[in-house]
């Protein structure tokens, strides 16, 4: 009996009682309109990778240049390589940080002017592409077995991820012709992930990639199946441009908070560790003159 | 104060079975249901939220890269498709870090206090049920995040009213099953009880006959498989073949090879490995019938056993009362506080009591309180010592004293004393028999001590009596010495007298055995003396067997112990009275009897035992020396024969016609026993002369 009364308390505690519900008049309605956003100095991160990426590496630094210049600093994220340009060229974009190939066509287009270029993680103040098949693809052990094959590459902008590579190709007599398919990767952000895990589906016979991207996806998948074929001669690394019109003042405060960071400064290093660098160091835009002629070599000129 | 008892308790075993199954049943299955609805309710309701968050979670995760490019056609278009795409989902909305909504999904304006409704201060997700006009929805809300930071908000609401519907209609559902499964275990309950009544009804039934004295009853199943059947068993000898009332373990003695030895319950370890085992065993209750047939079976051969051992104990019970009570000896049994636990026909009649006044009591209770107090004190020693009593005690009665031999032994259970039998047995006749012994010996001694002097005497006492015959020649009649040496002859010859009895007392007189007639030597005496008695009116009445056939005796010494015997009488009898005088041949003709009887005044008791003394008389002095009984008695026992006298005498020794007028007195009679072939009397009692004489002794002890 008394099994039965605990079993019958038991059974009615379990029936819960739910929250008490917050009343919401359904009527009062408006229709909404977003604030306008404050004037800022923009900051754009050439989309190399996804937006989540790129917030991920940048935030801190754009918190940073925020803090130390005391300047309204705002972080965009232009789509792609393209929008990333014309955004520049509108004005959209106050800070970039691209590619030197890129940075190429701003500067030789739109006014862009180099003001500092970053170290490598490696040390190195310049970077590189790396070209990778399956590891299981038998057929393609030399760049040479690349005739005939399909080729997916980061955008037709990209440096590390498609015309640093082409470069070597064409060293190699490779032209745009001798590959039954060159591919760009679609949709907006996250190119350089695109490409190895393209390749890595088996959907392309290559892919090309700038050195550093097979870390950022080895959670993603398992690049032990990936094998690198080559990589590309050495350039100039990314590099920081004002736009044209930006006042010099401007221009020297983000400059010199950009030379101030120290990786032997903790706080520094976490913003330098997160966006990938290990230093940033003066540029102009003469250290650029490799890329320039490389775009000449490959037939990529500045308003291409 | 009225007592209420739960009527539950008035109901039949199968009730309650069935009503409390079903009680059971009924309370479980709505609980079961209860439980079972409301988990489902439960899950219901928490997949309801699942899917809210999940559609929350998903949705926050693919708008931060729209929401970091302030991509608001790709917003807009996620929280249309998530609503289009979510059951039940009522709307969805994307807000940015500082709470602007950048997109959502309703149709006409936005809701103003829904932003306010869910907003949580943490980066967790978060559920809040909201109220409002469609009705109840739960509203999530799921961070965006990168890397920790939180870059906005999405919200999604789904209705719960779907989820009550459905809830209600699982209810209804539940609840059906919920009766059907509860209507279905009733009957199934109903079943279960009417079968489990059954085979206790059929148990009761059983109890019942055994109750009533019947144990050949079967309470178990019958429709089985029988073990010789299963083992394909040819061996008819085997104790379980063909028994169909016990099973094969509970019998010993099975001759399965892997039967175990002994009984029930010990071989049932082996059974439990045996095929007919694993095939009959059946359930407890099966069980129960089965140990209730085995009890009913045993019960019966102990109760069998029982039967034939209380038949046994009352026939020994009976034996041993027949022989305590046929005993003549007084025989008891007292506990160890002295109480009496049973006592014999004896015993009680000794006392004079019934048995029921005897047994539970003590001596106290029975005996005067000295008697008892003396018999504590000895009956506690034995108790204590457990050494045994034996005396022998004489007790003085109303008319005379009568010997016992009393014998006290501790009675022991083991080692322990629990009782003390006392048997006493009457030793009067013993003690008689051994006193006269001593006064035979006695007797004897005396014979030969006046033997010895009387033949010592004789010699100069002729010596006296022939000078005075001599010395008479001298003197002339007239004289006084003549008249003197007269009287010294005369005196010589009573001498001569004296010392001639006590010659006879002592059998050292001639002894001369010849074939004689007895009745003739009888007559011979009665002649003598008949005329003689007859002058005081004393007569001489006989009675004679003509069957006596001639014995060997001294003739002559027979006749003086008649003449003895008669003049005692005649002295008894003095005046008036008669002498009567049977003989008689037993019924065996190995012995005769002689009686003498006098209608004297008798014989007082004290000297009845005293009467064969040497010169023990009764007579005034100088009427009689007290010689002749004691020469009777020699002569008789020099024959093999026995004297004894009765007083008062029994009327059968008697004459039958006695003159009316004459006196008579108490009487004695003297029986005389002789034998006829041999010189000693048999062994054999003769009853003509030895009824009487015993009763003599008893009446005189």
């Amino acid at each position: 009996m008394t099994f039965i009364l605990v079993l019958c308390l038991g059974a009615f505690a379990g029936c819960d009682t739910e929250d008490s519900p917050v009343h919401v008049d359904w009527d009062k309605r408006e229709e909404l309109r977003l604030e306008p956003q404050r004037e800022a100095l923009t900051y754009a991160y050439l989309p190399q990778y996804s937006h989540t990426v790129s917030y991920q590496r940048h935030n801190k630094l754009v918190e940073y240049l925020r803090r130390t210049t005391g300047l309204p600093i705002r972080q965009v994220y232009p789509d792609t390589f393209d929008e990333h340009i014309h955004m520049v060229a509108q004005g959209k974009i106050d800070i970039s940080f691209s590619n030197p190939m890129v940075y190429a066509k701003i500067a030789e287009q739109f006014g862009a002017r180099a003001f500092a270029r970053i170290v490598e993680p490696n040390g190195r103040a310049q970077f590189r592409g790396q070209i990778i098949c399956r590891r299981d693809n038998k057929a393609i052990t030399s760049l040479a077995d690349c005739r005939g094959k399909s080729w997916i590459a980061v955008d037709p902008y990209s440096a590390g991820g498609y015309l640093f590579d082409l470069g070597v190709f064409l060293e190699h007599g490779l032209t745009r012709e001798d590959f039954s398919e060159i591919a760009f990767a679609p949709g907006p952000g996250g190119k350089q992930e695109k490409v190895a895990l393209a390749v890595f589906a088996g959907r392309y016979d290559i892919g090309s990639i700038r050195e550093g991207t097979l870390d950022i996806v080895k959670d993603t998948i398992d690049v032990d199946q990936l094998r690198i074929l080559a990589h590309t001669p050495w350039y100039p690394g990314w590099v920081y441009a004002a736009r044209k019109g930006l006042p010099d003042k401007t221009i020297a405060k983000i400059r010199q908070a950009l030379l101030d960071l120290d990786l032997a400064h903790p706080r520094d290093q976490e913003i330098l560790d997160r966006a990938g660098f290990k230093a940033i160091i003066p540029s102009s835009d003469a250290d650029y003159e490799p890329v320039r002629a490389l775009m000449r070599t490959i037939g990529v000129e500045g308003d291409a | 104060m009225l007592s209420w008892r739960w009527p539950f308790g008035r109901l039949r075993f199968r009730s309650k079975l069935g009503w409390g199954m079903a009680a059971i049943v009924l309370v479980f299955g709505l609980l079961l249901g209860h439980l079972l609805t409301d988990m489902a309710a439960h899950s219901l309701l928490e997949q309801h939220h699942k899917l809210g968050e999940t559609v929350a979670r998903n949705l926050a995760r693919r708008a931060a890269e729209p929401l970091l490019a302030t991509d608001l056609l790709r917003l807009e278009n996620m929280v249309d498709e998530v609503t289009a795409r979510t059951e039940n989902a009522e709307y969805a909305f994307v807000v940015d870090a500082a709470h602007q909504v950048l997109a959502h999904s309703f149709e006409r304006g936005f809701p103003v206090e829904l932003i306010a409704a869910n907003m949580p201060e943490d980066n967790r997700s978060h559920r809040q049920l909201l109220r409002s006009q469609p009705g109840l929805i739960d509203d999530f809300a799921a961070p965006v995040l990168i890397e920790g930071d939180r870059i906005g908000w999405v919200r999604v609401g789904v209705s719960r009213g779907a989820v009550s519907k459905t809830y209600t209609r699982l209810w209804m559902v539940g609840l059906g099953l919920t009766l059907a499964a509860i209507a279905f275990g009733l009957v199934l309950v109903s079943l279960f009880a009417r079968t489990v009544a059954r085979r206790l009804a059929r148990l009761r039934d059983c109890a019942e006959e055994i109750v009533k004295g019947n144990l050949d009853v079967v309470s178990s199943e019958d429709n089985r498989v029988n073990c010789w059947e299963i083992m394909d068993c040819q061996m008819g000898n085997c104790p379980a073949y063909g028994e169909k009332r016990l099973r094969c373990w509970y019998q010993a003695g099975t001759l399965c090879p892997q039967c175990g030895p002994g009984g029930y319950p010990d071989k049932l370890s082996s059974c439990r490995h045996c095929p007919v085992y694993r095939r009959c065993a059946g359930d407890e209750l099966q069980e129960l019938a089965e140990a209730f047939d085995v009890m009913a079976a045993t019960l019966k051969d102990y109760l069998g056993q029982i039967q034939t051992a209380r038949q046994d104990m009352a026939r020994q019970r009976q034996l041993l009362r027949t022989i305590l009570d046929v005993t003549p000896d007084l025989v008891s049994l007292q506990d160890v506080n002295l109480v009496y636990q049973a006592a014999n026909k004896a015993f009680c009649k000794y006392f004079n009591l019934e048995e029921k006044d005897i047994v539970g009591r003590t001596d106290f209770d029975i005996f005067s309180e000295a008697q008892a107090d003396q018999n504590y004190h000895e009956d506690k020693q034995i108790l204590v010592t457990g050494e045994a009593l034996s005396k022998e005690i004489a007790v003085a009665g109303e008319r005379n004293r009568r010997w016992f031999h009393i014998l006290k032994v501790p009675v022991y259970d083991r080692d322990r004393i629990t009782g003390l039998l006392l048997t006493a047995r009457d030793i009067t006749v013993v003690k008689q028999y051994q006193e006269q012994l001593v006064h035979s010996q006695k007797m004897e001694d005396l014979g030969r001590l006046a033997g010895g002097i009387a033949h010592e005497i004789n010699t100069p006492l002729g010596i006296i009596l022939g000078y005075t015959q001599l010395l008479l020649e001298d003197f002339e009649e007239g004289t006084q010495s003549r008249t003197d040496l007269e009287t010294i002859e005369k005196q010589a010859r009573i001498c001569r007298k004296l010392v001639a009895d006590l010659l006879g007392f002592s059998r050292q007189s001639g002894f001369t055995r010849a074939e004689m007639e007895l009745n003739d030597s009888i007559r011979e005496v009665i002649s003598l003396v008949e005329h003689t008695f007859s002058l005081n009116k004393v007569w001489i009445r006989s009675d004679f067997d003509a069957n006596i056939p001639p014995i060997e005796a001294d003739k002559e010494r027979l006749k003086q112990v008649w003449m003895n015997l008669f003049n005692n009488a005649f002295d008894a009898i003095g005046e008036d009275g008669f002498i009567f005088v049977r003989t008689k041949l037993c019924a065996h003709r190995r012995r005769v009897v002689v009686t003498v009887a006098d209608t004297g005044p008798g014989i007082g008791e004290d000297d009845l035992d005293k009467i064969f003394d040497p010169f023990f008389s009764t007579k005034p002095v100088g009427k009689g020396t007290g010689l002749g009984l004691s020469v009777t008695f020699g002569i008789i026992k020099d024959h093999g024969g026995r004297i004894n006298a009765l007083s008062p005498a029994p009327n059968e020794y008697m004459p039958s016609e006695m003159e009316e007028q004459i006196q008579i007195g108490a009487g004695t009679v003297f029986i005389i026993e002789l034998p006829v072939v041999d010189d000693v009397l048999p062994e054999d009692e003769c009853e003509e002369a030895t009824r009487h004489v015993v009763r003599s002794e008893q009446s005189s002890a």
